[in-house]
């Protein structure tokens, strides 16, 4: 590492302010930046003296003074420049840490970005496959259900069209027995009259109570066949 | 003394130093969709609308006649239509909106009113709500019925007034809508706009309107289990 230029001797004292020759120990004042505040004060502009019983700073009160006072300043001051060395090497391993960890945070956020990304693309293409199955489905849904209110309805028609043809089958069946029911009552009723005609011709060959007997029977025949004929007459007039 | 304080600030000074920087991102997961819950879910088993689900058509099969009308479930094994549809019927025929055949076990009549009640045998698909108050003039309305015993029709109208039953079929106020409706609709329900039941279509003007019978008449029937007697029928 290359060293700074080399020191130089200060300003010369300012009136008034006594300047300790500097001991064997004591760091040269140089040119470029310091961390001493006591060594900016040499090279500053001329202090005030101070005043009578005035306490000076921390710093220039542990200066050693031209008179042989205490010589703790040195030590300090070699203390200070220790711990502010330490500290500007743990301040540079710090910084270089933080900025190796944003490094590896920014590089850990741009793959999850990627990832995230790549999700949602994806998750994207699934829904837009999702809607056009649903459009279909939709669309398959309204046909089934349309063809199922037909279907139901073509059962209904069907239904009603069974039930009127089974009230015309019974109608026909009631026509058709009253019809019966007439013609056999007629049958009787005519035949009982051809006999009582031909037992009328010759009356005196029977007996007449049985003679009667057998008109009554006639005569409720032809009441029989007349009451069938009403009941189809009633029967087709429903 | 003054070192361990200058230790403490530069040491919380760290840590509020570190804690102001960005954390490491959370791994990324390998789905995001959310679980899909079924309970609750309004969907028909089919995909036919409540309105749809909750009509009947009904057949009456009488002795030589032959008739039909519309009809909505109350609850699982009752359902609501007119008692003209079910009068003088030898047999009652009960299809849901898909076809299927349910048995009915009784009919009733009101007297007050042209209302009727079927209990069935099997369960009715849906049972829609009836609503609190009747519906008022301007009020949309809508009638899901089989109009012409044909297919299933849901058809939309607003009650434009009230007045007396002109055919002094039901006692009180009855109302009156712009919803089309044929022969065959009456007992159909007539819907408001949250799907509740706001009355019951039982006739037909000349000039194109229907006449309804308001909830609030039903719900007094329904509530009085006097006002019903068995429906009559016919024999032969």
């Amino acid at each position: 590492m290359p060293s700074g230029p080399p020191p130089v001797p200060g300003p010369p004292p300012p009136p008034g302010v006594s300047v300790p020759p500097a001991p064997a120990s004591y760091p040269a004042p140089t040119a470029g930046p310091s961390w001493l505040p006591a060594v900016q004060h040499l090279s500053g502009p001329p202090l005030p003296p101070p005043p009578p019983g005035h306490a000076l700073a921390p710093g220039v009160a542990s200066a050693p003074a031209a008179s042989g006072g205490p010589v703790r300043a040195p030590r300090r001051r070699r203390v200070a420049v220790v711990v502010l060395s330490v500290l500007l090497v743990a301040s540079l391993a710090a910084g270089g840490i933080t900025v190796a960890y944003l490094l590896r945070t920014t590089s850990a956020w741009q793959d999850t970005a990627a990832q995230w990304e790549h999700v949602a693309r994806a998750h994207g293409a699934e829904v837009a496959e999702a809607q056009a199955d649903l459009a279909a489905t939709r669309e398959q849904l309204a046909t089934a259900q349309a063809r199922i209110t037909q279907l139901a309805d073509e059962k209904a028609q069907l239904g009603d069209e069974s039930a009127a043809t089974q009230q015309l089958a019974d109608y026909q069946a009631r026509i058709s027995q009253a019809a019966g029911d007439v013609a056999t009552a007629l049958a009787t009723c005519i035949d009982g009259q051809q006999n009582l005609i031909g037992y009328l011709q010759n009356p005196q060959l029977y007996d007449a109570a049985a003679l009667a007997s057998f008109r009554a029977d006639v005569e409720e025949y032809c009441g029989a066949a007349r009451d069938a004929n009403a009941a189809l007459q009633a029967e087709l007039t429903r | 003394m003054r070192t361990r304080i200058v230790v403490a600030v530069l040491g919380t000074a760290l840590l509020a130093g570190c804690s102001m920087l960005p954390q490491m991102p959370e791994p990324v997961p390998t789905s995001v969709v959310p679980p899909v819950g079924t309970a609750g879910s309004q969907l028909s088993p089919d995909g036919f609308d409540a309105v749809q689900r909750m009509a009947v058509r009904i057949r009456n099969v009488g002795c030589g006649t032959l008739s039909t009308g519309s009809g909505f479930a109350i609850d699982e094994h009752t359902l609501v239509t007119n008692k003209h549809v079910v009068a003088d019927s030898a047999e009652l025929e009960i299809a849901t909106y898909d076809g299927r055949d349910v048995r009915a076990t009784a009919a009733s009549t009101a007297q007050l009113a042209d209302l009727a009640i079927i209990v069935t045998a099997e369960p009715l698909p849906y049972a829609p709500q009836l609503a609190d108050t009747d519906p008022v003039q301007g009020d949309p309305v809508t009638v899901v019925g089989y109009p012409l015993g044909g297919e299933l029709t849901v058809t939309d109208g607003t009650i434009v007034g009230a007045e007396q039953d002109p055919l002094q079929a039901t006692l009180g106020t009855v109302l009156v809508t712009d919803a089309q409706v044929e022969p065959g609709s009456s007992g159909s329900a007539v819907l408001d706009a949250d799907g509740r039941v706001v009355g019951v279509v039982y006739a037909k003007s000349a000039s194109g309107y229907s006449y309804v019978v308001p909830v609030s008449t039903l719900k007094a029937m329904l509530d009085d289990t006097s006002a019903f007697s068995p429906a009559p029928t016919c024999t032969g």
